[in-house]
């Protein structure tokens, strides 16, 4: 009953914390005023909110295979969100944005 | 190279099993799931020698010694640019600056991934050896970020020569 109750807190709090992250992310994506600057905005603020989401996830999960499937769907969206950031930046600087 | 190859074979049946194994240890093992398991391990494994031959051993243990202080350093590159975001006026001073590295392109590559999460900095590729770095803030004191992290990766690299850091410079 008591783990129940935590089990269900732990998960409220972290995806919320996850969901704050992302409106973070995306406010800056809004708000910053160059590509550079809003690629840091999208990959470490949405980054963590995915983290912040699967760990809250996790609480809820019925077994370690679905735990281990969310870290691996954060581990994969965590190489991506690298890679994809140095390409759009490289991309961004090769077309003459410069700040 | 039979060592790597167990390795990888190791790691993709454990994938395996993250996406499959709901039903549990024991369910997996079926004669039909392994029916489909095993030939989807083998023909990932057989794919990923193609796409990138090992040409260094995996250092997993010491891979997993740097998990701690990603972690660390990419929580801490989420909070200080959702900070910045929810500024009334966005503290966004944009700047550049330039490292040398003295990793492998791919081992750049992994180093520019690593500092594109890591607080204020945000890789945009090489140019002539120097990897283009861009900070959020110019003021920020993220000059040393590059030179930090590439010594904190330096040991994945292995070889003996790559153990060397350097600063970032302007």
């Amino acid at each position: 009953m008591i783990a129940e109750f935590l089990r269900d807190g732990l998960s409220v709090a972290f995806t919320a914390l996850g969901l704050f992250f992302f409106a973070a992310g995306s406010l800056g994506l809004l708000r910053f005023p160059d590509v550079f600057s809003r690629l840091h905005a999208l990959t470490k603020a949405d980054n963590l909110g995915l983290g912040f989401l699967a760990l809250g996830l996790m609480f809820q999960a019925p077994g370690w295979a679905v735990v281990a499937k969310l870290a691996l769907i954060w581990a994969l969206a965590l190489l991506a969100a690298g890679t994809v950031a140095q390409l759009v930046a490289r991309a961004a600087l090769m077309k003459g944005e410069r700040r | 190279m039979a060592l790597s190859l167990l390795k990888r074979g190791i790691f993709l049946a454990l994938v395996w099993l993250a996406l499959t194994g709901e039903g549990g240890l024991a369910a997996a093992l079926e004669p039909e799931a392994l029916a489909f398991g095993l030939p989807s391990v083998m023909a990932a494994l057989w794919l990923s020698l193609r796409l990138s031959p090992p040409l260094r051993p995996w250092r997993i243990w010491r891979a997993l010694r740097l998990l701690p202080g990603f972690v660390a350093g990419s929580v801490a590159g989420g909070i200080d640019v959702a900070r910045r975001a929810l500024q009334r006026r966005p503290a966004v001073r944009s700047g550049w600056l330039t490292h040398r590295s003295h990793l492998s392109p791919p081992g750049r590559v992994v180093l520019g991934g690593a500092l594109s999460l890591m607080p204020g900095t945000l890789a945009a590729g090489c140019h002539k050896g120097r990897l283009l770095v861009h900070v959020i803030d110019r003021e920020g004191g993220f000059e040393t970020a590059a030179g930090r992290e590439e010594a904190r990766l330096a040991p994945l690299a292995g070889g003996e020569d790559e153990t060397a850091s350097t600063g970032g410079g302007a």
